[in-house]
């Protein structure tokens, strides 16, 4: 449970917010690299934190990302040119760079040097992994590169999209680290593809919930005994501020070893309506087949998401296509994709959940530890200070999940594997 | 005329507003029983009086209407399962009875014993006359069931519909009171189906209306008299707190007799900006027809409204399809349907309409009166009294027209008539 003034501060990311100043202080995903693939390429719209901009790929190759509105008389730059290094307006001609120098102003006359006098909005940008990030923040408290491990992985084992959620991106990060809801949320009670999930998660319903404080966010694990087999099975994940998780993907259902698959996302306030989730995953040992890379399982990839405005098919404009002959017989849900599952929760509690309302039990317990990690963090960036993850602990982040017998459990068992090169 | 805070204060409907708290003492009508026909059907959203709840219908054919946000992490339990005696919310499984009890709880640790520490709202229903009702209010101020004439009718003499109009209940409830209306815009112009009315109302216009209060609000009679005869047309109506209206639909358009057919309505707030209307309809003689079933003529029937949103195909966003030349030689509107042509007008004031600017005549006593009836009621309750309409005494009302001798005055004459004998 929050108070009506906390739900606020922590849900409201637009520029001068609590919340907003925080979020800034971080690198945020903002373009899959193929977006802005070439150089004066199409300019590309980005709206982020509640602000519009435009990303663009210039001849030298940079990606600039400036405010969508022309300083000028405030046209949309997304109509823009993209030429010789620098996106010119199309109604007056003017031109700027990637860092939002205005470059060229022909309708104005040379003498009066109109063009140094106007500023515009510019973020540095850095492409790693595939992804497009961007820097909103104070310059002088830029943090050291986003270089998660899935960034530093060869192409052929990595994969990463986006897809638009419809509410606050409060509610799909809590969705997310929220492990117990995938025994319910996914479970699959017929045969089919990409109806959800069964084996362990299914036999192991109630679970106990460990969480340690880490300087770049917490860890957690979640363990579910499971009655049959005498055993524990163990998930383990990692929180990194200010809204990342990072998960394992190691198994199968029924527990035999997958491969050796680490996934997560990175929930990025479009405004405080509107999420971009970001969808990653990475093999440290064999290649990602097709299918893992189109996502079939979970509801993200080309089959459900448009590719080009990261609309989802599913949304709650047609109820997420709930089937309700589905939901009787298939899966929990009657909704396809697990991932299309987790937004149909978290939209349908309306754009901004009054969570004044909620009642919390002690599987909450991630839920709640993130809640006062942001509300602290927020204080912490408000007095001036540093706010946790801003360094480079979580580069050796991963996420490891095991069926451990009866008396292993928790975050001892797993916390040697739970960082590269051991703890 | 009203002013701005009266206005305010008969309009607003939400939990704990002064009209809101007077809407709570009456049962409501929400669904056709046909919505949730089937014991473990597929929920149904249902939003009224500003909340928002889900319809299902239990194991057991018990009607449950409970919030619709999970008390735990407030998801929709629109997606929720259907499934022996409650409703399981697909996020973590937590389950609710018809009562709103919490039946299960898997997800947490049976120790915790947190599922009786939880309690959601839940409001007693009643599945009668086709049609499922609530009540919303104190549970020791519940009043007897809602037995209008119609719920007592044979399947075959009786049909009920609903319609969303996209505005505020008050205006619609004005409308239906307004006798004189009719004469005007329902008024045909040429021959053909569906345009409005000729004969008896299209001459006679210009009308008298005599009111007088009874306890469960009051009954009313217009009188228009006939051009070149020495009679009235006199049309009979009951209103019933809070927002019902009774009729007649006895006469043909020539003053001939049809059949002894009853009419009337339920303006049931949504919210403060939408109103679920209910028509519903019955013969004392005569079963219906299958044209009368479906509203042919008004408006509300299949071929005009959504059977599953409600939602009518004319609508504020189309103009409600005018059709200009059909305005200068057909009807007086140029929109097909009498109700339609109801909507239109009432929908087109805006979602509330400023009453402190209107100018009300004589043939508005009616609606002056209910104002008055309402404004009262408003505050008997905040008194902590029963408002008028809360006991059983409508329970044999009808609404009759006659074409009667011009000194005659209609609420003498038909009394008798407007009050069906008790047996």
């Amino acid at each position: 449970m929050l108070s009506v003034a906390d739900n606020e501060k922590l849900t409201r990311v637009g520029p001068g917010t609590p919340l907003g100043n925080l979020m800034r202080r971080y690198w945020q995903p903002v373009l899959l690299s193929r977006e802005v693939a070439d150089n004066d390429g199409d300019p590309i719209r980005v709206r982020i934190l509640s602000e519009d901009l435009v990303a663009f790929r210039d001849t030298s190759g940079r990606v600039g990302l400036i405010s969508e509105w022309c300083p000028h008389r405030l046209t949309s730059l997304f109509l823009g040119r993209n030429e010789e290094n620098g996106l010119r307006c199309v109604y007056h001609g003017w031109k700027f760079d990637v860092l939002g120098d205005c470059v060229d102003m022909p309708n104005e006359p040379e003498e009066f040097d109109f063009k140094h006098k106007v500023k515009m909005v510019a973020y540095p940008t850095e492409e790693i992994g595939g992804v497009i990030w961007a820097y909103m923040g104070p310059p002088e408290l830029k943090p050291a590169l986003p270089k998660f491990e899935f960034t530093q992985q060869p192409e052929t084992h990595r994969g990463a999209s986006k897809v638009i959620e419809e509410c606050n991106w409060l509610q799909g990060l809590e969705g997310g680290i929220d492990s117990i809801h995938s025994s319910f949320l996914h479970r699959k009670i017929g045969e089919g593809k990409g109806i959800g999930l069964d084996g362990l998660r299914k036999e192991g319903l109630a679970g106990k919930l460990d969480v340690e404080p880490t300087d770049y966010g917490y860890r957690y694990t979640n363990s579910r005994g499971l009655p049959s087999k005498g055993q524990n099975y163990v998930r383990g994940y990692h929180f990194v501020m200010p809204h990342i998780q990072i998960r394992a993907a190691q198994l199968n259902n029924n527990g035999s070893w997958y491969k050796f698959k680490v996934a997560g996302h990175h929930w990025v306030p479009i405004d405080d309506n509107t999420t971009m989730v970001w969808n990653w995953f990475y093999s440290l040992d064999e290649a990602l087949t097709e299918g893992e890379k189109n996502e079939e399982v979970s509801g993200n990839g080309p089959a459900f998401v448009d590719p080009v405005t990261f609309r989802a098919a599913v949304n709650p404009r047609n109820d997420w296509l709930i089937d309700r002959d589905m939901q009787r017989n298939e899966n929990f849900t009657g909704i396809q994709g697990v991932n299309a599952q987790d937004r149909a929760v978290q939209e349908a509690m309306g754009p901004i959940v009054n969570r004044s309302k909620e009642h919390l039990g002690q599987t909450d317990r991630a839920v709640i530890m993130t809640r006062r990690m942001l509300l602290r963090a927020i204080d912490t960036v408000a007095d001036g200070g540093t706010p946790p993850g801003l360094g480079e602990s979580y580069y050796s982040a991963r996420a490891i999940e095991d069926v451990l017998p009866d008396e292993e459990f928790g975050l001892e068992a797993l916390a040697e594997r739970m960082f590269v090169g051991g703890r | 005329m009203l002013s701005v805070s009266d206005n305010d204060k008969v309009t607003r409907v939400g939990p704990g507003t002064p009209m809101g708290n007077l809407m709570r003492r009456y049962w409501q009508p929400v669904l056709l029983s046909r919505e949730v026909a089937e014991p473990d059907g597929d929920p149904i959203r249902v939003r009224i009086l500003g909340e928002n709840l889900v319809a299902f219908r239990d194991t057991s054919g018990r009607v449950g209407m409970i919030s619709e946000w999970c008390p735990h992490r407030l998801t929709s339990l629109f997606l929720g399962r259907n499934e022996e005696n409650g409703l399981r919310c697909v996020y973590h499984g937590w389950k609710f009875d018809v009562s709103g009890a919490c039946v299960d709880m898997p997800n947490e640790p049976e120790a915790f014993d947190f599922k009786h520490k939880v309690n959601m709202v839940a409001y007693p229903t009643l599945d009668m006359g086709g049609v499922i009702w609530v009540y919303m209010g104190p549970p020791e101020f519940q009043p007897p069931a809602p037995a209008f004439e119609f719920t007592q009718q044979p399947e075959t003499h009786r049909g009920a519909s609903k319609v969303i109009e996209e505005c505020n209940w008050l205006q619609a409830l004005e409308g239906g009171l307004d006798s004189v209306h009719s004469s005007f815009l329902h008024r045909k112009l040429a021959a053909g189906d569906g345009l409005g009315f000729d004969g008896l109302r299209a001459d006679a216009t210009a009308g008298r209306l005599d009111v007088e209060t009874e306890d469960y609000g009051y009954r009313y009679a217009a009188h228009r008299p006939i051009p070149g005869r020495e009679e009235n047309y006199v049309r009979s109506y009951h209103f019933v707190m809070p927002h019902v209206q009774i009729r007649a639909a006895q006469l043909n358009n020539d003053g001939s007799w049809f059949k002894f057919k009853i009419a009337g309505h339920h303006w049931v707030p949504i919210d403060d900006h939408s109103t679920l209307v209910w028509n519903w309809f019955y013969s004392l003689d005569e079963p219906l027809t299958q044209d009368e079933k479906e509203e042919r003529g008004f408006g509300n029937g299949p071929n005009e409204v959504d059977q599953r949103t409600f939602r009518a195909l004319g609508n504020v966003r189309n103009d409600w399809q005018i059709d200009r030349a059909k305005q200068r030689t057909a009807s007086f509107t140029g929109i097909d349907g009498v109700n339609a042509q109801d909507r239109a007008v009432q929908e087109s004031m805006g979602s509330i309409v400023n009453r402190s600017y209107e100018h009300l005549g004589q043939t508005d006593k009616a609606i002056i009166t209910m104002r008055k009836m309402l404004m009262n009621a408003v505050a008997v309750v905040q008194d902590g009294g029963v408002p008028p309409g809360a006991s059983d005494t409508y329970y044999h009302l009808r609404g009759i027209e006659e074409v009667l001798p011009q000194d005659a005055a209609g609420l003498d004459v038909l009394a008798d008539k407007m009050f069906a004998r008790i047996a």
